[in-house]
């Protein structure tokens, strides 16, 4: 009874490739170059999908009810490695793979539905094993629940609306054309046991190299750990949108820290991060790496504290505590999440009546090209060529000319946007929300390093005082982990227990003055997997203050005595 | 993951390697203790962790010039997980989930002030806690500098605690409760060999789970299975300031089969069947698990069907399963020391002691040395409790008398001491808990006179009919999201036992109303033929293999209505493939 309409679909599906290359031919071609071109068909998980959303949209119907007018299947199939290593010796090194289904079911219809701005649907555990018949198990029960969730929510979204006066002018649910887009299955590759002898010998560095052993009794914790996974994500919907893809990414991060001598806590935690295992840095790079951490632990423990009277004026942000700024500041506003009902604002962020404003400094544009897979020939995380929604990626121009010219966005419209421009993207196991890839931020007029510091050191000169250029921020709270207190004469010095004041979406349109043509690019191995790429940046009205939290007690006792090697 | 425990050994084999290198010294003394060179690896993390508590002992309070801020801790331990698991998941006929751990925790202990009044006072029990992850390999520089960050970071916590106590004592009346914080014991000295590697055929063990849990496509209505196999070997390394040194291996194999249905009204039901033993392979054989699953899928379907409960006040048998469970969640979670204790606790029992609280004929012990009651595995077993001490038989009540409590190192009124029942799951501070609680009679019938006494019973109270518990579910056994919570019984399986000669009746839907206690003080008799409950039980110190035993008993009263049900339907459409499904299911019946 199944086969018939089974073979319905695979000749749907396949006009739909048709279609598909037609339209987004160029997106496709990188992919299916790779290997022999795989098919929907040949894939028994996504069959299997599809076989169930036929029978589910076929029949699923509670009696005087309404059907589902969308159902969406995805199944992330999430395979990952840990490894960590404390003071030279492995801790813990685990591997999991996990598949979980996520099942949506839209009642009503795309102007107005049954969905919320958090997101709907239903989890269920999917089977490990490619066997169709469980994996279909699985969808069974979680549509059953989704619909009736849907059925439920439709009812209170209905009731809820009839307190308002006007009604909702955006649509619940942007229409999209349907996308067939197989790409090759990722794996997790990475050569084990290599990263653990890399992770135990550099967490174990702070007790045996001989460039930093003298002060090893300073450093409270010395941790190295290795993360990698490969997720694969396979969706179908009834209209008609078949996927496979998925990305890897791994991440080679060190963390040192402890204490200076009056009790401030001080830490340095960074690492390397890839698509590929083969392009994280190297076993010496990563030795150095660790070296330079604990050498700069121990300087910041020796630094002076930073002044304790307020400093309002320039400070340099070199391009990694740039791209921090941005994506702490500016990256969340720009991606547009519908509000919750009862609100005539367009998004939630900070921009949210910014549309054709401007928000940065009019040399600054901003680009968002998930598209762009490559930058100096690095493979970059963000990148992805159609979005956890079946949305072909776009690139969006942002900001142009300091002015905010677009949001990126989901199938979930806010006002002036009602369409997804392909920026619809789902952590494991979550709703798809909008989000960045691959941001770039430009300048116009870049400068180089030289002119960008001679800027900074003019600005000391005619101020008549000491400024700041800060390498790198730590923390979520935008906190300067390495801050150089600059001298007019261009010599610098490390100060420590200072934050910044007046740093917000204000100076990010009025205080920068300058930026670079040093483009740093930011890999995070986050739940979605993003990109940022900025320069430099002088700002030239940052407050920099003494930090009031209060010390920590020092150790209560001495570490235990290292052995002599 | 076999690469990967192959991979942890190679690892472990280097760090031996560097260690012996770095102090030969060491070495030595370590084969010298032991004239087994396997058991070196051991050695070092003893050793480790006896240097480290020693150095922090003499080291920590030493500095400050003020001894009251700053006191010396008056107790320090480091009690050592190391353990190896591994668990299978199946649904559905497919592995859902798979996962191998090899853990090496470190639950620090530190201990400021006196016995009598220390940091754990109240409600501040965990000030004296810190866990820490262990190096798995045995590298002592490494093992020893994690002991050092867990211990300052406790001492911190303990003084932060120490000084809450201080003041709160000072602005609160006079605790009713003038017992000590802390026992005092006699030190032990017991290193017992490490438990013996993890070994589980995964590949075959998956193909098991695979087939059991693909029997429930046969119960098209229901629609929730899973399967789940999980085994463990562990080694615990006690080490304490009094001077106790302990190691003891425990070793656990556990399977899992829960399934449930949903009523055409919404009333959700489900069953659970644990199996467990000390190693898979002592399991029970594949044809047993079949005929118990295929068993729960009828009985599944049959409860979907089975007519709804009537409030009923009347006798009852609870089989010996039930009781098992009954007694381990009703008598014996409140016959826990701590529950004696303090403001918040219900003190059931507290000035009960000596008093009669169940039928002469019942004694009830509580004996984790036993491994195993005519043949069946106990989980509940162990040699030495996570305080160091030695595990001992306990008689709890002596012919319905209340003689004693389980007992941690936290006192009580009536009772100073520990007597081996301190149990904690890594992370959590040891409390009085159960170990094998076993439930004797000495008035005994048979099954059949059990069930002739019950219709006398009901007939006497004037009843159409009494009630048969086959089965009784707690906190006990499930491992789902579904799990009730704990200290509550939930019938699962009920028959009407009708006086009349007509066929028992199966019923869903029933709970029992008030305090589950009551029906203890009414039990008449039971049978000769006591029943081994084996799980995982869940309270304030965490989650702990237990085990309970006890015969089938008949109560003259006890009082049910009808359970608040669920309100959402059955899935709407029938499983994928059930037609089919379903004409194989009848087949093979």
């Amino acid at each position: 009874m199944n086969l018939i309409p089974r073979k319905l679909q695979i000749g749907t599906a396949f006009s739909a490739t048709l279609c598909a290359t037609f339209l987004f031919g160029t997106l496709s071609v990188t992919n299916y170059a790779a290997a022999e071109k795989p098919s929907a068909n040949d894939d028994p998980m996504l069959h299997a999908m599809q076989t169930e959303l036929d029978r589910e949209k076929a029949l699923l119907q509670l009696p005087g009810l309404q059907r589902p007018f969308f159902i969406e299947y995805r199944l992330d199939d999430l395979d990952t490695y840990e490894a960590v290593a404390n003071y030279g010796a492995l801790t813990r090194e685990e591997a999991s793979r996990q598949r979980v289904v996520r099942v949506t079911v839209r009642i009503g219809d795309y102007a107005f539905d049954s969905s919320s701005s958090r997101g709907d649907g239903t989890l269920e555990l999917a089977p490990t094993d490619d066997n169709p018949e469980a994996l279909r198990y699985a969808l069974w029960i979680a549509t059953d629940a989704a619909y009736k969730n849907a059925l439920r929510a439709y009812s209170a979204k209905q009731a809820a609306l009839k307190q308002f006066q006007s009604t909702q002018t955006q649509h619940d649910f942007a229409e999209a054309k349907p996308v067939v887009h197989i790409a090759p299955v990722v794996t997790l590759d990475l050569d084990r046991s290599e990263w653990r002898r890399r992770l135990v010998e550099a967490s174990g560095l702070y007790a045996t190299d001989p460039e930093v052993r003298s002060f090893a009794e300073h450093v409270q914790y010395s941790t190295a750990n290795l993360r990698g996974l490969a997720l694969n994500r396979y969706l179908v919907n009834t209209e008609g949108t078949v996927l496979r893809q998925g990305y890897a990414g791994y991440e080679g991060a060190i963390s040192v820290g402890g204490q200076a001598a009056d009790g401030m806590r001080l830490a340095r935690d960074n690492g390397t991060v890839a698509v590929n295992a083969k392009d994280l840095e190297s076993a010496s790079a990563f030795r150095k790496r660790t070296i330079e951490d604990l050498k700069s632990f121990e300087e910041l423990r020796n630094a002076p504290v930073v002044s304790a009277e307020d400093y309002h004026g320039p400070v340099l942000f070199s391009g990694d505590a740039a791209v921090d700024v941005m994506n702490h500041l500016f990256t969340p506003n720009i991606e547009a999440d519908r509000p919750e009902m009862g609100t005539t604002a367009r998004t939630t962020g900070a921009y949210s009546s910014s549309y054709k404003a401007r928000v940065l400094p009019e040399m600054l544009s901003v680009t968002d090209d998930p598209l762009e897979a490559k930058f100096n020939g690095k493979p970059l995380l963000g990148a992805y060529t159609v979005d956890d929604q079946g949305v072909p990626a776009e690139s969006v121009d942002v900001v142009v000319n300091g002015k905010l010219e677009n949001f990126l966005i989901g199938r979930e419209p806010v006002k002036d946007f009602t369409t997804s421009n392909g920026h619809g993207r789902a952590a494991p196991g979550q709703a798809a929300h909008s989000r960045a890839g691959v941001l770039i931020f430009k300048a116009s007029q870049p400068l180089s390093k030289a002119e960008m510091n001679k800027r900074l050191l003019d600005m000391a000169k005619q101020q008549g005082r000491d400024v700041y250029a800060v390498e790198t921020l730590g923390g979520a709270e935008l906190l300067p982990r390495l801050l150089y207190r600059v001298h007019a004469d261009g010599s610098r010095e490390l100060v420590r227990g200072a934050v910044f004041d007046e740093l917000d979406n204000r100076s990010l349109r009025s205080d920068i003055v300058a930026a670079g043509n040093d483009a740093y690019v930011s890999n995070s191995l986050g739940a979605v997997p993003q990109t940022t790429i900025a320069p430099s940046m002088l700002f030239d009205d940052i407050g920099v203050k003494r930090a009031t939290v209060e010390q920590e007690k020092l150790p209560y006792y001495a570490p235990p005595a290292l052995t002599e090697k | 993951m076999k690469r990967q425990s192959v991979a942890v050994a190679g690892a472990g084999l280097a760090g031996l390697v560097m260690v012996a290198m770095a102090s030969p010294g060491r070495m030595v003394s370590a084969a010298a203790a032991s004239p087994n060179p396997a058991a070196a690896p051991t050695a070092i993390l003893i050793d480790a962790m006896e240097t480290e508590l020693h150095r922090a002992m003499s080291s920590l309070g030493n500095t400050a010039t003020d001894a009251t801020q700053q006191p010396k801790p008056y107790f320090l331990s480091y009690a050592v997980s190391d353990s190896d698991s591994i668990s299978l998941t199946a649904q559905f006929g497919a592995i859902t989930g798979s996962h191998e751990s090899r853990r090496r925790s470190a639950d620090v202990q530190v201990r400021l002030g006196t016995p009598a009044e220390d940091n754990t006072h109240g409600d501040h029990r965990n000030s004296a806690l810190t866990t820490v992850q262990l190096p798995l390999t045995n590298d002592h520089e490494a093992l020893a500098r994690s002991l050092w960050f867990a211990t300052n970071r406790g001492y911190g916590k303990a003084l932060d605690g120490y000084l809450k106590v201080k003041t709160e004592q000072q602005v609160r009346a006079k605790e009713e409760d003038s017992s000590a914080d802390f026992s005092s014991e006699k030190p032990t000295d017991a290193i017992q060999a490490e438990a013996p590697a993890l070994s589980v055929d995964r590949t075959a063990w998956e193909t098991r789970l695979r087939e059991l849990s693909g029997l429930f496509k046969q119960y098209p209505d229901v629609f929730y299975n899973n399967v789940i196999l999980e085994a463990s070997t562990e080694t615990d390394y006690f080490v304490s300031s009094d001077g106790t040194k302990v190691a003891t291996p425990n070793h656990v194999a556990r399977l899992v089969i829960v399934a449930r249905t949903r009523a055409a009204d919404g009333m959700d039901m489900f069953r659970a069947e644990t199996f467990e033993a000390d190693e898979v392979a002592h399991l029970p054989d594949q044809k047993t698990l079949t005929d118990k699953t295929l068993a729960m899928g009828k009985n599944l379907e049959a409860l979907r069907e089975a007519p709804i409960t009537e409030p009923f006040n009347g006798p009852a048998i609870l089989s010996g399963r039930a009781s098992a469970v009954f007694f381990h969640e009703v008598l014996g979670h409140r016959l826990e020391g701590q529950r004696q204790r303090g403001d918040e606790e219900g003190q059931t029992f507290t000035k009960l002691l000596g008093k009669q609280i169940l039928p002469p004929f019942i004694s009830v012990v509580d004996d984790p040395t036993l491994t195993n009651f005519e043949g069946v595995p106990l989980s509940g077993h162990y040699s030495y409790d996570d305080e160091g001490q030695q595990a001992r038989r306990v008689e709890l009540i002596k012919d319905g008398v209340l003689d004693t409590f389980l007992m941690s190192r936290l006192p009580i009124a009536s009772f100073s001491n520990s007597n081996g029942h301190g149990r904690a799951e890594v992370g959590h501070m040891p409390t009085g808990r159960q170990g094998n609680l076993i439930v004797s009679s000495s008035k005994t019938v048979s099954d059949v006179e059990l069930r002739e006494m019950l219709k006398a019973e009901a007939k006497k109270q004037g009843k159409a009919y009494g009630l048969y518990f086959e089965d009784i579910s707690s906190g006990f056994a499930v491992t789902t999201r579904r799990s009730p919570q704990a200290f509550q019984v939930i019938p699962l399986v009920v028959y009407r036992v009708y006086v009349d000669g007509r066929p028992d009746e199966l019923v869903r839907g029933v709970s029992i109303v008030g305090t589950p206690q009551a029906a203890l003080n009414r039990i008449l008799a039971t049978d000769n033929k006591p029943d081994v409950f084996n799980g995982i039980c869940g309270a304030e110190s965490g989650s702990i293999p237990v085990s309970a035993v006890a015969p089938a008993m008949l109560v003259s009263e006890i009082e049910t209505q009808r359970q608040a049900q669920g309100t959402t339907r059955p899935p709407i459409l029938p499983p994928p493939g059930a037609d089919a499904a379903a004409n194989n299911g009848k087949g093979g019946q």
